[in-house]
């Protein structure tokens, strides 16, 4: 019953996505040519190509409406990948046009219209992708649309964009300030697991140390990222004062020490509730049939609860992650470096390629990530983590 | 009686919060482990701001809260069970980006101070709401729905004596989640330049004044455990005077 539900889209959805992608792409700006890359650009309509864009979204959308027939569905495929290829290309030549005899450092932006139809015709993709593969469609049409994009970037076809020129100029930077974010994220992520295994554990005998540590974990998570962040450095600078020795053991006010600690206090929560959830998963039937066959607590552990309890495990871990990465972000502020720095840097100078050149790597990396672990949960864990999350 | 103690902890801790900013105290702490304390930010000023941080916030709140509810139950009324399944992937899809990225994305297009941060609680805060929401309503049994309709309730009785009675555990816990995060995507707005208690924190990150980031972060803490509290005394208080 769900599997036909989510095989047969909202009927309204595609020409929905087509229309807002022809009315963005006819009434919102589809580039914007500035004299530089800090002042806002006058606004540019779109070319012949983001008009056959335009053309081929409607297509591709009253092919999906008629009949389920697979030709259809492929056509559609077919029609809206080529719709998402004539507007990477066409914002790529319109630029290259619009930059022909400006002085050099004269930049042509992607407008409202272009961010929009691309969304609208992103999502079109994944729908008709899901008419053909219901399963995986999301992430297929994910790959098709990054693959294409970066084979249009490989051809020189985008050069003339002013994020592309934003990107050259900074591709180094960019390359260490991901890494950071992923050495960032990921560090939390353990120190935050390395803590809540044993509070999990803790929680299987619902004790008051159970309960005390629930508390401290629910009390974090009201305290704003902010200011636990600027606490943490306010509060490393004091225990730096007062025992130096931690220094010789890499401590830091600032830099990445808070970040990690801050980030990793968020992620205590939905671990624990996760992990405790995902250790009581196992029938009780079975818990007690181990016993009886003479399992050491430590073996029903690992050989029941574990791989019983691994689809919820994983989701705690996916929700964790995904969020990991989205709060390492603010290390930037504390001087931890990573993505945030980026985005930071172009807020302060309100430069709007910069900006997108830091939100951009974190939007990807989190869907990214969420898309990973979930595959590797395998079908269905999605309802497991729902009815967690309603329980909880 | 049980849901009012639940109110106590985050009010007291957001009371000791609110005197650990005050320049004298916050001062005091810095001075005795041993940091340069810096310029303090006066009590005046910080009470200006905590009244625009808690007018922002609850401005977010009211438009993610209000919207979610609205649109929760609206889809519930309409297209029910197939529209869930898409909420639960787009409320999931939503939630990567976070609103410090949503701020920083909306400063070029919307420009400096309020704004960007009613974006972000609104894209970040109504998905959360409107998923809780249909979730909530959805777990109301279809019996308690027929016998609702036999005793001949119209379907607007039906919503507000029924469904969103039985329903508003969840409910009031997604709204007070949301809460919350207004309260922290304010203090993250003071990077777009709104005048919140996430002011001071960022003017002492950029000026290593250890005093004013203090000041700033246990103002801020205070602040949202203070509306956490009062939201809690709030619902404890709605629950006995439907009661009785």
């Amino acid at each position: 019953m769900k599997a036909h539900l989510l095989a047969r889209p909202a009927a309204w959805l595609p020409p929905a996505l087509a229309a807002l992608a022809v009315a963005a792409l006819a009434g919102l700006p589809f580039l914007a040519l500035a004299p530089n890359r800090l002042v806002p650009g006058s606004p540019v309509g779109c070319g012949l190509l983001g008009a056959a864009a335009g053309a081929l979204a409607l297509l591709a959308s009253g092919l999906l409406a008629g009949p389920a027939r697979p030709w259809r569905s492929w056509a559609a495929v077919a029609a809206a990948l080529a719709a998402w290829i004539a507007l990477v290309v066409g914002a790529g030549q319109g630029a290259a046009g619009l930059l022909a005899g400006q002085p050099p450092a004269a930049r042509a932006a992607l407008g409202a219209g272009a961010w929009l139809a691309g969304l609208a015709l992103a999502v079109l993709l994944a729908e008709a992708v899901r008419a053909v593969l219901p399963r995986r469609g999301g992430l297929v049409a994910a790959l098709l649309l990054v693959g294409v994009t970066i084979l249009a970037g490989r051809a020189g076809l985008l050069d003339a964009l002013s994020l592309a020129v934003e990107y050259r100029a900074r591709e180094q930077a960019l390359a260490t300030a991901f890494l950071q974010h992923l050495g960032l994220a990921g560090g939390a992520l353990g120190l935050a697991l390395a803590v809540s295994g044993p509070l999990a554990l803790l929680h299987l005998r619902d004790g008051p140390a159970a309960r005390f540590a629930d508390g401290l974990l629910n009390g974090i998570q009201v305290v704003p990222a902010l200011a636990l962040f600027a606490g943490l450095v306010a509060g490393l600078s004091g225990l730096l004062a007062l025992v130096p020795a931690l220094r010789s053991l890499g401590l830091a006010a600032i830099g990445p020490t808070p970040a990690v600690i801050g980030t990793a206090a968020y992620l205590g929560l939905p671990l624990v509730r996760g992990l405790a959830a995902g250790l009581a998963a196992a029938d009780p039937d079975v818990l007690a049939a181990a016993r009886a066959m003479g399992l050491t607590p430590r073996q029903m552990l690992l050989r029941v609860r574990l791989p019983l309890g691994a689809p919820v495990l994983i989701g705690a871990l996916r929700v964790a992650a995904v969020q990991s990465i989205g709060l390492a972000t603010l290390g930037g502020l504390v001087g931890a470096g990573g993505l945030g720095a980026v985005v930071f840097e172009g807020m302060a100078q309100f430069a709007q390629d910069l900006i997108l050149l830091g939100a951009l790597p974190v939007i990807a990396l989190a869907l990214a990530v969420d898309a990973g672990l979930a595959l590797l949960a395998g079908p269905g864990t999605d309802d497991a983590i729902r009815i967690q999350g309603e329980t909880a | 009686m049980t849901r009012a103690r639940r109110a106590l902890a985050p009010l007291l801790l957001g009371i000791a919060l609110a005197a650990l900013s005050l320049p004298e105290v916050a001062g005091f702490v810095i001075r005795a482990s041993g940091l340069p304390a810096g310029t303090p930010v006066p009590a005046g000023r910080l009470a200006w701001l905590a009244r625009q941080h808690l007018a922002l916030a609850l401005a977010g709140f009211a438009l993610a809260g209000g919207a979610g509810l609205t649109l929760g139950i609206l889809a519930t009324r309409a297209a029910g069970a197939s529209l869930r399944a898409s909420l639960d992937t787009l409320a999931a899809a939503a939630q990567a980006a976070p609103p410090v990225v949503i701020i920083a994305l909306a400063l070029p297009v919307i420009g400096f101070g309020a704004p960007p941060v009613l974006l972000a609680l609104a894209a970040y805060g109504l998905m959360p709401v409107m998923r809780g929401t249909v979730g909530a309503l959805a777990t109301v049994p279809d019996d308690v729905r027929r016998a609702a309709t036999a005793m001949g309730l119209t379907p607007a009785q039906m919503l507000l004596r029924v469904e969103l009675p039985l329903a508003a555990g969840p409910i009031l816990e997604a709204l007070r989640v949301v809460l919350v995060l207004a309260v922290a995507t304010a203090a993250v707005g003071a990077l777009a330049g709104a005048q919140t208690l996430g002011t001071p924190i960022v003017v002492g990150l950029q000026t290593q004044n250890t005093l004013a980031l203090v000041q700033g972060a246990a103002a801020a803490a205070a602040l949202a455990f203070l509306a956490d509290a009062g939201w809690l005394a709030a619902v404890a208080g709605l629950d006995r005077a439907l009661r009785r």
